[in-house]
């Protein structure tokens, strides 16, 4: 835990962006095809099903596997 | 779901991660480059000006600068490129993903778009696939690619250099499709009414350098899997020139380069469209048509 606040105070200078809401509903996950979360504070897609968050930067989500953070579930 | 292997298991031929890095590379400069990216934009636009149809959810996939949504200003349009710096100097809606995995709901575009990006994709087949489901009934997929003859010249120039100097030749000219193979593809990936054409952009250069150097500011360097790593040398380079000077120059002594547009065209399948009858419901005796008199 210690470490994941860590992590988020370091992070705070990266601007996520917001992320068009129409544009939400109609991303889905590259892997699963299925809808994502959106964690405004944590600026990321999280899509349950394949365990990933996709981060966003800018307000532009980047919907790439290889640059997807792993959830443990 | 799981990720499936595709039943024709398609090899890796092209290096996506480098061309991510070529695309990076290329927004630098891409203005002075851009002239055929910019061509075809046009004319696809063209083409979807023609037909009388509100798309109201639209995709650009492999975007470049986000000439397309540019060009469609007043529908959304979502610009979908592999490059983030190429994103960042597009507009409006932008999402960073890779042509191989699309990102979207099945069932909730109108109209996928493609310019010149296609053709450095490894399974075409698996990605008309994902198009078709990311489609609602009745949208419309409408793809540029880079293909036939496309840079034919400087394959063959390429090849007999190497073969002069090094003895042997190395892949340095994408494999591209075949015009022929476009509707079969389009079929393939269940798309009705699929349509394919193609145009002959002929480009001269001053030189093969400047052909090279156009490539590259394009993000179109070699990403082939088993390209040749090491530095293209400068002899070699220079015996490219000269046998690019010596077959394909015209009158006033510049070099002649050959791009094949093939435009893929196909609807996701929707029971207003055209059906074929089925056999036997033929309503004119072909005899009496041509005046026979049985």
């Amino acid at each position: 835990m210690s470490q994941d606040s860590e992590k988020s105070q370091e992070s705070e200078k990266i601007n996520y962006g917001k992320v068009d809401p129409k544009l939400l509903e109609i991303l889905a996950c590259p892997l699963t095809k299925t809808p994502l979360r959106y964690d405004e504070a944590a600026g990321e897609l999280i899509s349950d099903k394949a365990g990933l968050a996709f981060p966003i930067r800018d307000g532009i989500p980047i919907m790439l596997v290889e640059e997807a953070r792993k959830i443990d579930q | 779901m799981t990720k499936t292997v595709p039943p024709d298991n398609p090899a890796i031929i092209f290096d996506r991660a480098a061309l991510r890095k070529n695309r990076d590379r290329a927004s630098k400069n891409f203005a002075d480059h851009n002239f055929l990216v910019q061509e075809v934009a046009a004319r696809l636009h063209d083409k979807i000006q023609d037909i009388t149809r509100d798309f109201q959810h639209i995709v650009d996939l492999g975007c470049h600068e986000g000439e397309m949504a540019r060009l469609l200003k007043d529908k959304f349009v979502i610009s979908q490129d592999l490059s983030r710096e190429f994103l960042k100097r597009a507009s409006g809606a932008r999402v960073q993903a890779d042509e191989e995995q699309l990102p979207y709901r099945p069932q909730s575009l109108d109209l996928v778009i493609s310019n010149l990006s296609l053709h450095w994709v490894n399974d075409l087949p698996g990605c008309l696939a994902q198009i078709m489901q990311a489609l609602k009934p009745d949208g419309l997929f409408l793809g540029a690619l880079l293909g036939g003859e496309t840079l034919s010249e400087l394959r063959r120039v390429m090849m007999e250099a190497e073969i002069n100097i090094r003895g042997g030749a190395s892949p340095r000219i994408s494999p591209f499709m075949d015009v022929r193979s476009g509707g079969s593809l389009l079929q393939r990936a269940g798309f009705a009414l699929p349509v394919v054409d193609t145009d002959r952009i002929t480009v001269t250069y001053e030189n093969a350098f400047k052909l090279m150097q156009e490539l590259k500011g394009m993000g179109e360097g070699n990403i082939l899997n088993n390209r040749s790593r090491g530095l293209t040398s400068r002899r070699l380079m220079m015996e490219c020139a000269k046998i690019y000077h010596e077959k394909f120059s015209d009158a006033r002594g510049r070099i002649t380069t050959t791009f094949d547009i093939i435009y893929l065209m196909g609807w996701s399948p929707h029971q207003s469209q055209q059906q074929p009858l089925k056999p036997g419901q033929g309503k004119v005796n072909l005899s009496e048509m041509f005046g026979g008199k049985n």
